[in-house]
């Protein structure tokens, strides 16, 4: 009878299996180690201070001129090898790209006075020689993300070395536009705030104050990543996925007090790299010197770098081939999903020397 | 009751929490994005640091008293291993210059063995011909010499030509001038 009754209709069923597989996967996200990154063999080339120069090798060589990476100074560049099969740097050696990374490594207290320019002079242009005389091509392709793409720029517009491409995503080059809030940007400009003083007492700002910017920045409370786990932990694959990304943002690591100083200083508060006031060592940074062809990616789904703050390199730099795209993906899914990979060799295959 | 979708309460839970989520930072951004806001963060930031930086002076201070190590002083040991690092880096590039150097000078050293083997094989094929010069030219004196004697055979034969040619004159003119026999022989 119970059975026939029209409350039943009413109480709601659960698929046993699927609640079974969730809960399974959940007290495997919290009991199981950390899943693996970086899986991509790799051998390393050079090593100063906390920074190391790796080398991925191709599968079959299929291009003369490497490919370079450097990454942003405020996370783990293993976001480019996050995973099997959805590694970008993966795609690259399996379609035939010899491909290096410069990994700035966490600078400790007693880096607090290397700024921007010390990494730029000393640790990239040492890198970029490196593997020019490493793979015996004799040019680069020099991509730069996020911040990395601002380093690789800046260091485009003074190199001596020859940069033949010059690939940047998601890079910050303007940096008037602001996600954050408005207020913040106009007082932190009209020095209401001023972090010299803390900068100073505290020589590197620790991972958690960097992780503390970001969040301030975009979402100060966020926990919907949680429950959006709890939602799809039933499914395998995507918890993986989480994991490696909840890993990879959690991971954050310390930034250089000088090299904050500058960015905060010469680039967000007087935009300097826009202008083309700023200076590396006795050299100054002026964008139109950039001559290499140019290739810029932004994300439509971005919400930390907006496409105004990438679109002005394309006037700035003197490149006579100059490129322009805007993919559908947001700031870290497009290294994240192994789609960065994709989108650089279709520009690129052309442009680097086939053999 | 087959065709009744089976409940997942965390789909539910998972829009619920998007949109507090939303609602929460959104409070937030309200009420910091304003100038006091900003003006107290950096008193805040400014009285932390100040606080941080009387501390630090303390601690070297003990330090300093106790003989202990400070986070400076193992600063100062890694900025000599930096320095160090860096000499070796700018050691091992003039390595890499002396080495270009080398292996171009290499090349030149190939490029003139290459240009001395072709200037001793054009001296060999030089001398050879030299020396059959030499021996035409010996052959061209043995000739010479022949000539020379065949020229003064010819002289020869032209002297006895010569004096072939007078004695036939004389012939003649002894034969012109021979008396007529008029029969007066002696008959005998």
């Amino acid at each position: 009878m119970a059975a026939d009754s029209p409350l039943t209709e009413f109480i709601p069923t659960l698929d046993f299996d699927k609640e079974m597989q969730r809960w399974a996967n959940v007290i495997n996200v919290l009991s199981e180690p950390e899943p693996e990154v970086g899986q991509t063999p790799r051998n390393e080339i050079w090593r100063k201070n906390k920074s190391v120069l790796w080398h991925y090798p191709a599968k079959q060589k299929k291009y003369e001129i490497p490919l370079f990476f450097v990454y942003s100074l405020f996370n783990k560049p293993y976001i480019l090898d996050i995973a099997p099969k959805a590694s970008v740097i993966e795609g690259l050696t399996n379609m035939g790209y010899e491909v290096y990374l410069l990994d700035w490594g966490s600078p400790g207290y007693e880096d607090k006075k290397i700024g921007i320019d010390t990494y730029i002079e000393k640790y990239l242009r040492t890198a970029v020689k490196r593997v020019i005389r490493h793979s015996g091509a004799e040019e680069i392709t020099l991509i730069g993300y996020c911040l990395g793409g601002t380093i690789a720029s800046i260091y485009a517009s003074i190199a001596e070395e020859p940069i033949k491409n010059l690939i940047v995503a998601t890079v910050p080059i303007d940096f008037q536009p602001f996600m954050g809030p408005d207020k913040w940007a106009e007082g932190f400009r009209a020095g209401d705030i001023k972090f010299e003083r803390f900068i100073d007492t505290y020589g590197i700002i620790p991972p958690k104050l960097v992780e503390g910017m970001f969040r301030a920045i975009g979402a100060p409370i966020y926990f919907t990543n949680y429950t959006n786990l709890l939602h799809r932990a039933h499914d395998s694959k995507y918890v993986d996925k989480w994991r490696r990304m909840n890993k990879w943002t959690l991971d954050q690591v310390p930034f250089a007090g000088e090299a904050y100083r500058q960015l905060a200083r010469d680039l967000f508060k007087e935009n300097k790299l826009v202008k083309g006031e700023m200076m590396v060592g006795n050299k100054v940074v002026d964008l139109k010197n950039i001559k290499a062809n140019l290739f810029v990616v932004s994300g439509s789904r971005d919400n930390l770098i907006l496409e105004e703050q990438s679109k002005p390199i394309m006037d700035l730099a003197s490149s006579k081939d100059k490129t322009y795209i805007t993919v559908e993906a947001g700031h870290v899914s497009l290294a994240l999903t192994g789609l960065f990979a994709k989108i650089v060799h279709q520009w690129a295959s052309s442009r680097s020397n086939p053999l | 009751m087959s065709d009744k979708e089976n409940y997942d309460p965390y789909e539910s839970l998972h829009k619920f929490s998007l949109l507090w989520e939303k609602q929460i930072n959104d409070f937030i951004f309200l009420l910091s994005n304003n100038k006091d806001y900003v003006k107290a963060s950096h008193r805040g930031t400014d009285l932390h640091a100040r606080f941080l930086e009387t501390f630090k002076k303390n601690q070297e201070a003990l330090a300093g008293a106790l003989n202990f190590p400070t986070k400076n002083d193992v600063t100062n040991v890694a900025n000599l291993t930096l320095q160090a690092e860096e000499k070796m880096e700018a050691l091992e590039e003039q390595i890499w210059d002396l080495q270009d150097s080398v292996k171009s000078q290499n090349k030149e050293i190939e490029s003139v063995v290459e240009v001395s083997k072709e200037i001793i094989k054009l001296t060999k094929q030089l001398k050879n011909e030299l020396v059959k010069t030499k021996k035409e030219l010996s052959d061209t004196k043995s000739l010479h010499a022949e000539l020379q004697e065949l020229k003064f055979e010819l002289l020869k034969l032209n002297n006895f030509k010569q004096e072939f040619e007078t004695i036939k004159d004389l012939i003649k003119e002894e034969k012109s001038a021979e008396p007529v026999l008029t029969g007066t022989a002696s008959g005998n």
